[in-house]
């Protein structure tokens, strides 16, 4: 097991190092350059030449990359002019309330569909599984843009019982206490993930329910519901935790378009106005972030497997 | 019939416990309603005023580069703390405000070579005075880190001041290198001028003397722009904490959630009403717009996003106000021309572009006034020529009002066949009497070229593709092809620059950003920046001798016919193509708070004006 995370870890590193290398050279491709982008159209060609100096825009691309990746190995991921900070900085800041919303919605939506799944699959086919069928696909299908203005509508225009924004602070510990501004942002993130992971889950269930190992259980005497939870969700649990792992880049790279509806400015957001912008180090450290979160997530994924189902073993 | 039996009760029991949590959580954050207004004013409250979406405050030194000058930064947090010299924006007039200025309007003698500003009684909020050295530190500072000014133009403020001398603590002279019109040296360069304290004249090491060595002013430059640079210390270190203005920082996010309170030592005519003064970020219209209509009395001056704006009826200021239970809607208006650019120096179609018959067919096929109907619903004003005329201004004159090149596609028509050019309507013109003459195509252009661009303009807003889909309508009519291509704003600004022809960036035809030029800090609008040969922001590179000439005499003469006559000639030369001058915003302003009308058009805000009443 050790042999196989070493070497996972260090697959990791190259595809890491070569997402940066494209990820650099299609910045630099983009027309217009990050000059004129964040001076504005006010900008004198003095201004900008300044400008393009001081950030080192004007040496090769190469002595760029390299001197990007000898100040990022002394965890120096640059400096955001638009956001006048440390990409560090604002990763620092941004990131734990992107992990508060895709967390906590993560969560939700795994306590709900978990449950609702099994439901669907025992009840194959009757009225409650069409109907969550409905509903899953309902939000499923939905826009979260869409989604998050409507319970806005419903939740804090018609109905005035919750704030139509996220808790605008910069403090977890303020954030983490006005939930009430939390729920509607992390119900928006959450229905459709609900949607997404009960599907699945149904089909695992369903898939499972056949198995020999069922039918040995139930010749064994167990109850029905011990057979469910004991062996039937276990195995089931698989392919929600290939999503899960495959969920993980996501989670810190942010929601943006939630993000943007409930005004809750975090890592999706940060992308967002960095890639207007043309503000390269941050897209470059978030595309670091992102990228260690993919493979370390994928990672997981493959050490789950091992966990949840004894016969994969890695060596 | 029993009741089936449920088999997952137990995984059930987080889901109850989950919409339990919800509904409390739900009660728990029930928002309050404002409070209808009686009339009577009220000393105290909070006033929280929405920041454009996407646009936050991000730097706090006044002296700092063109990357960090903006709006925001300038009007909604520097200017609230430190106070310019001279104020501009009077009444919802863009005229100079005297009574908010630190200075009385300065004396000129020596034929306009020597300017005299005596300073009034402001105070720093460390018990110090607002003095001549407050005024000549900044003015060293320009002098020795003028690349690093923002608004920083080659012959301007300081090039053109020989020698600036501290007379005394309340008096300080300005000796120019030449006679400049005392309008727009007052309103173009000394409205650049925000003294600083005596505090900041410091390194990390010490004191300094930057009010009397221009030598030492890079050292303190460094230290003052290193310490702006660690923004989430702004509402901790003490350097930013000496203010002139009515206000003070109590706390800064670098989010954009700013929290100001009463500057006690304010020693101006308006001292703050409000205990507090917040500023709150938004990501986009939508969400800021969400906020205001779920009535929780959050926001007291927020905006109406352009596309939930309600029609308005032509006879009315407004239209119906959706929101019109908890808030006042006001127009703001800014001093600003709109218009997009005809790449002069384009080796294949700059010729075209140079004549000025074109220029005017091409003005005529703007319809404004329908777009502005159209895509903002009347919240706009047309622009006529290279002076605002909205909103009503002492520049602007029976000499530039109406604007010669309304929308008239027979006009663009009869000027194109006039000279030369075939007008084929659904198809494509070209010049079929090409030479010099004055019915002529024009010099540079030949016997066959096309009337046929590429219109490069920025997505994202309605009105601009309204706008440029309009004139692509109109231009099939006479002839004139226009490929619209789409593309982010940043690529616009970046791509349409002014540039050398034979250069591969000089390859783009046609540039529309959408939102042309405002007009401050460079006050008094004479277009030496915009429209002047060779100017930094003169993106299609026009020429014009004459224009030049005009512009120069705005800058040297104080007679009123000089800014008539660059802007009559502005609008008949047709530098650049009008657009519509769209309202700044649709401001929404709580019905219980007062004192936030007019709107400055220069964008400032005046939060120590505003009051609450019950």
């Amino acid at each position: 097991m050790t042999g196989f995370i070493t070497r996972r870890l260090l697959q990791s590193i190259v595809v890491v190092l070569l997402v940066t290398v494209i990820v650099f050279i299609l910045l630099h491709l983009l027309p217009g350059g990050p000059a004129r982008a964040q001076l504005g159209p006010r900008a004198t060609p003095a201004a900008i030449a300044t400008f393009n100096h001081q950030m080192g825009y004007d040496r090769s691309l190469p002595v760029q990359y390299w001197h990007w990746l000898t100040e990022l190995v002394t965890g120096n991921l640059g400096f955001s002019v638009k956001f006048n900070q440390s990409v560090a900085s604002l990763i620092g800041e941004r990131l734990p309330k992107t992990l508060v919303l895709t967390v906590l919605s993560t969560l939700f939506a795994l306590v709900v569909a978990i449950p609702l799944g099994m439901v669907q699959a025992v009840k194959r086919n009757h009225a409650a599984d069409y109907a969550i069928t409905f509903w899953a696909f309902v939000f499923y299908a939905t826009p979260p843009f869409f989604l998050g203005v409507v319970l806005i509508v419903v939740f804090s225009v018609y109905l005035p019982i919750l704030p139509a924004e996220a808790p605008q602070s910069s403090s977890l510990g303020v954030i983490l206490s006005q939930p009430g501004g939390l729920i509607l942002p992390v119900l928006t993130l959450a229905l459709l993930t609900i949607a997404q992971f009960s599907r699945y889950m149904r089909s695992s269930v369903i898939e499972n329910l056949t198995e020999d190992y069922v039918r040995t259980a139930r010749a064994k005497g167990a109850g029905e519901r011990s057979v469910l939870i004991r062996h039937v969700l276990r195995n089931s649990l698989i392919p929600v935790a290939t999503l899960l792992g495959l969920s993980l880049p996501a989670i810190f790279s942010g929601a943006l378009i939630t993000e943007a509806v409930f005004n809750f400015p975090g890592m999706g957001q940060l992308f967002w106005t960095a890639a207007q912008t043309q503000d390269y180090p941050i897209m470059l450290g978030i595309t670091v972030l992102v990228g260690v979160a993919t493979v370390i997530g994928s990672l997981l994924a493959d050490l789950a497997y091992a966990v949840l189902d004894p016969r994969v073993r890695y060596a | 019939m029993r009741p089936r039996k449920l088999v997952f009760s137990p995984a059930r029991r987080p889901i109850l416990v989950v919409l339990l949590l919800v509904t409390t959580l739900m009660g728990a954050s029930c928002a309050g309603q404002t409070t209808p207004s009686s009339g009577q004013p009220v000393q105290g409250g909070i006033a929280t005023f929405a920041e454009p979406a996407n646009t936050t405050p991000n730097y706090i030194f006044p002296f700092m580069s063109t990357a960090y000058f903006s709006v925001t930064t300038v009007s909604d947090l520097q200017y609230l703390m430190y106070r310019p010299l001279y104020w501009f924006g009077d009444n919802g007039q863009p005229v100079l405000n005297d009574r908010l200025s630190l200075a009385d309007y300065p004396t000129f003698s020596d034929a306009n070579r020597t300017v005299t500003v005596k300073l009034r009684d402001y105070a720093w909020s460390d018990n110090t005075k607002v003095t001549a050295d407050s005024v000549v530190f900044w003015i060293n500072m320009m002098k020795a880190e003028k690349k690093n000014w923002a608004v920083y133009v080659p012959g301007g403020i300081p090039d053109d001041i020989d020698s600036v001398t501290a007379d005394s603590p309340n008096q300080v002279t300005f000796h120019l290198n030449q006679s400049y019109s005392a309008k727009w040296f007052v309103y173009n360069e000394l409205a650049q001028i925000t003294p600083l304290p005596h505090a900041w004249d410091r390194t990390a090491t010490g004191t300094s003397d930057c009010e009397h060595d221009v030598g030492d002013c890079t050292a303190v430059y460094d230290y003052l722009t290193a310490a702006a640079k660690t923004i989430n210390s702004y509402a901790t270190n003490p350097l930013w904490q000496v203010v002139d203005g009515p206000w003070r920082l109590k706390s800064f996010n670098a989010d954009g959630n700013i929290s100001f309170i009463p500057n006690k030592s304010y020693s101006g005519p308006n001292k703050p009403h409000l205990a507090q003064f917040n500023e709150a970020p938004f990501s986009d219209n939508a969400a800021e717009y969400n906020v205001l209509r779920s009535g929780d009395n959050s926001i007291q001056v927020g905006y109406l996003p352009p596309e939930n704006a309600p029609a308005k009826p032509d006879d009315q200021a407004v239209g119906h106000n959706p929101l019109e239970n908890n808030y006042t809607l006001d127009r703001w208006y800014s001093f600003a021309v709109n218009y997009f650019v005809l790449n002069s120096h384009n080796p294949k179609v700059g010729p075209i572009f140079q004549q000025q018959y074109f220029r005017q067919a091409l003005a005529s096929l703007v319809d404004q006034k329908s777009i502005i109907k159209a895509a903002v619903h009347g919240y706009g004003a047309t622009t006529n020529g290279p002076v605002p005329t909205t909103p009503s201004n002492p520049y602007a004159s029976d000499m530039t009002e109406p604007n010669p090149f309304t929308y008239d596609p027979e006009r663009a028509s009869r000027l194109l066949a006039d000279h030369g050019w075939s007008t084929p309507r659904d198809g494509v013109g070209t010049c079929e009497r090409p030479g010099t003459g004055p019915n002529q195509c024009g010099p540079g252009v030949t016997a066959g070229t096309q009337l046929d661009f590429q219109m490069m303009y920025a997505t994202g807003t309605p009105q601009i593709n309204l706008a440029m889909q309009q004139l692509q309508s109109s231009a099939t009519k006479v002839g004139i092809k226009l490929d619209l291509q789409g593309a982010p704003f940043n690529t616009v600004i970046g791509t349409a620059i002014p540039c050398d022809a034979g250069k591969p960036d000089c390859n783009w035809e046609m540039g529309n950003w959408g939102a042309g030029w405002v007009f401050a800090p460079d006050f008094y609008p004479t277009g030496e920046q915009i429209f002047g040969t060779g100017a930094g922001s003169n993106q299609g590179s026009f020429s014009d001798p004459k224009l030049d000439q005009l512009i120069a005499v705005t800058q040297h003469s104080d007679s009123p016919e000089a800014l008539q006559a660059y802007a009559q000639y502005g609008s008949q030369t047709v530098p650049v193509i009008w657009g519509p001058n769209y309202d700044y915003a649709e401001t929404e302003i709580a019905n219980n708070l007062k004192g936030v009308t007019p709107q400055s058009p220069y964008l400032n805000i005046t939060p120590e004006d505003w009051y609450y009443v019950r």
